[in-house]
């Protein structure tokens, strides 16, 4: 099981800039949808790809999905030379989005973030109406339902 | 939102709003600690799964 408090705080205690997205930010907001990993959007310059690779070097980031014994090398050229990461960590799962569709870049999202308070420290989010944007910018069947009940809940806020 | 998705649409009407009320009544940190309780008890509940099968 995703340990989300320990993977928040690997990032958080590093420095990284990251502001959380996907099914998780809708846990954030009260979405009853549940989710298996973490998803954020770091910011792509140089000194914060060296705080994430520090972040995560502890817990052992390996391809989610992907045979074991694969050539693969978490480190400072792995993380510019790619974009977004679906990861699996001795903490459990997380996904590392340069950008994403609806938003783009951590830059971008910045204005469209809130600022949670959890486990003890900060954490931005992706407002809900931003995530509802980039879930239906993703176009994918299977975040139909989870727009469904994301937009009731955007709903149920503005009641 | 001004643009309406039927399909997004037809899967609202089965959205159960009272779980979202009463997710809305928490601090977003324990909605984690539910989310987290939920993951908990379903991984319980595949394990479980899987030994019976196995003693089956």
């Amino acid at each position: 099981m995703t340990d989300f408090a320990g993977l928040l705080g690997a990032l958080r205690d590093s420095g990284v800039d990251f502001i959380v997205v996907g099914g998780f930010a809708g846990t954030l907001h009260g979405s009853a949808v549940p989710t298996r990993d973490l998803d954020i959007v770091y910011a792509r310059d140089p000194a914060n790809i060296d705080r994430l690779v520090a972040a995560l070097v502890p817990h052992a980031p390996y391809l989610r999905g992907a045979p074991p014994g694969l050539p693969f090398r978490w480190d400072r050229d792995t993380v510019v030379n790619g974009l977004n990461f679906t990861l699996t960590t001795r903490l459990g799962a997380i996904d590392l989005l340069g950008e994403i569709a609806g938003g783009g870049d951590y830059r971008s999202l910045l204005p469209h973030s809130e600022r949670f308070t959890i486990f003890g420290g900060p954490c931005l989010c992706l407002g809900l109406r931003k995530l509802i944007g980039t879930k239906r910018a993703a176009g994918r069947p299977k975040d139909l339902q989870a727009l469904a009940d994301l937009e009731t809940l955007l709903e149920e806020c503005e009641r | 939102m001004t643009d309406v998705d039927p399909v997004v649409e037809a899967f609202k009407r089965d959205v159960d709003r009272t779980l979202l009320r009463e997710n809305l009544k928490l601090t977003p940190e324990e909605r984690v600690l539910e989310l987290m309780a939920l993951l908990r008890a379903a991984e319980e509940f595949q394990r479980a799964g899987v030994e019976a099968r196995e003693r089956s």
